[in-house]
């Protein structure tokens, strides 16, 4: 067994008695106190999450903005230097999403390409494979170990984060920029993954502790994973090794915006388009239901009396109050439908909607 | 963490209030805690027959369901219906309020096989 990585920040969560858990690979803090304060927390005022376990590979060079684009789905035509996108790395073969990926670009020639925690090796090895393919240079380096993370959300955030770090609550949503942090660079970037407003703070390991601490002094309460788990879910958005993974397509989960087919060859294309002309074969939808009872991953779903998919991820939504869950069902089963849930042997029903089940505020 | 000592208890963290014929059941400080925020419980019908150590109700939390298992043998006959909207009861007052289900003992004889707060104290250890 190989042993897990820890944060810069761990010895911070274990003084709060955060309860660690394996993620990824990594040992991070799944919850401080409760998870659904947290998650309320996170809806009403403000929190903070350690997302060390992200990756974080450097692309430097006069080549870098070509191999990126092959690389990946979305066209950073459509952004610019200064601006984060969302995209996917395709597989090149079945165009499986490798893994869905945050490309923050700081520099005109300097991207921060951030991988799910345990994925970062494959998209560090297609990036081998984008560089060969590019015209100019590009270095590449995985920064991970080097900095920390933190994820600054919820209503309040801006506000409570402007008292500590004054330029980066003023970074606009999909937004990148440098802020000079008592001597410390930080790259902030207007991201995040639970459907509230928030910055995400890049920040060099040895300045970490402080940031945090001032961070949490200031009032933005720590949280862990698990209730980023379920704001992300309410949120409706994909978790890789759920919703998204190896035989999954970003069409099947529903995330063909990711993908721009006017921008040329990309690493996935043609299997990709192979799938787009033959119509999917299963779709990525939400499922909601009456009772507290939530539908769990993996659970089967049937739809007049026939087994229509699976849930991928479910769970009690904390705002909501009832069940949501996201499943992959025959593409015929519309929002609206009434179907049922194999709950560990008790159908339970549910009606199919189409996430996300919190808008953003 | 909290261990009454005029309770029993089962190895798989649930707790027993005896009296007589019949028995409270729920789980104990350390199981909910371990949970996590209890989201759902699935009670058993009243006039179930139950086994000792079958699984009889299940506690979901954020993070995960867990099976409860009956700790004695007998009948179902009263659960307790508030947690079907305050199931946080089991994280706030495991003992009390939240409590899970009353049985009716086959052999009310079977509790002094359960463990005391000091055995139940070593299987946290452990």
């Amino acid at each position: 067994m190989t042993s897990l990585l820890l944060s810069p920040l761990d010895a911070r969560h274990r003084a709060l008695d955060a309860r660690m858990a394996p993620f990824g690979g990594w040992e991070m803090p799944i919850q401080y106190a409760s998870v659904l304060e947290e998650h309320r927390a996170c809806r009403e005022r403000a929190v903070v999450f350690d997302v060390s376990h992200l990756g974080t590979v450097e692309c430097r060079g006069t080549g870098a903005f070509d191999a990126l684009q092959w690389a990946l789905t979305n066209d950073l035509h459509r952004i610019e230097p200064g601006k984060a996108q969302y995209t996917h790395l395709l597989d090149a073969g079945d165009a499986s999403v490798v893994d869905d990926i945050i490309v923050w670009w700081v520099e005109p020639e300097r991207f921060f390409v951030m991988p799910n925690a345990s994925n970062t090796s494959h998209v560090f090895d297609a990036l081998g494979e984008a560089d060969a393919r590019a015209d100019g240079e590009m270095q590449w380096q995985d920064i991970t170990r080097g900095r920390v993370v933190l994820a600054v959300q919820g209503p309040e955030a801006r506000a409570l984060l402007n008292g500590v770090v004054p330029g980066a609550a003023d970074v606009p949503r999909f937004a990148v920029a440098p802020v000079e942090w008592h001597g410390t660079g930080l790259v902030v970037a207007g991201t995040g993954y639970t459907g509230e407003d928030g910055v995400e703070l890049h920040v060099d390991a040895p300045a970490a502790g402080e940031l945090w601490d001032a961070i949490v002094a200031a009032g933005i309460q720590p949280a862990g994973l698990g209730a980023r788990d379920t704001l992300r879910l309410e949120a409706g958005l994909p978790l890789h090794g759920h919703e998204l993974g190896p035989g999954i397509t970003p069409l099947q989960a529903a995330l063909g915006w990711v993908v721009r087919w006017d921008k040329g060859e990309f690493r996935g294309r043609a299997p990709l388009e192979a799938e787009r002309k033959r119509g999917v074969a299963r779709l990525l939808r939400g499922l909601t239901t009456e009772g507290r009872q939530p539908p769990r991953a993996e659970s089967r779903v049937q739809f007049e009396g026939v087994d229509v998919g699976e849930v991928t991820s479910g769970n009690f939504s904390p705002t909501l109050g009832y069940g949501i869950a996201l499943a992959f069902l025959r593409p015929d089963v519309d929002p609206g439908e009434s179907v049922m849930v194999d709950v560990r042997g008790r159908l339970l029903p549910a009606t199919v909607v189409k996430p996300p089940f919190l808008r953003r505020r | 963490m909290n261990i009454p000592d005029d309770l029993r208890y089962s190895a798989e963290h649930e707790w027993v209030r005896a009296d007589g014929a019949n028995a409270v059941v729920g789980i104990s400080d350390f199981a909910q805690d371990s949970l996590g925020d209890v989201v759902f419980v699935q009670l058993p019908d009243v006039g179930t027959m139950v086994e000792a150590g079958a699984s009889c109700a299940e506690v979901e939390s954020t993070k995960s369901v867990s099976d409860i298992y009956s700790p004695l043998t007998g009948r179902v006959v009263e659960v307790n219906h508030a947690l079907d909207t305050t199931p946080e009861l089991i994280n706030q007052d495991p003992y009390g309020e939240g409590w899970i289900f009353k049985l009716e003992l086959a052999d009310p004889a079977d509790v002094a096989n359960l463990l005391d707060a000091a055995a139940y104290q070593a299987v946290i250890d452990a």
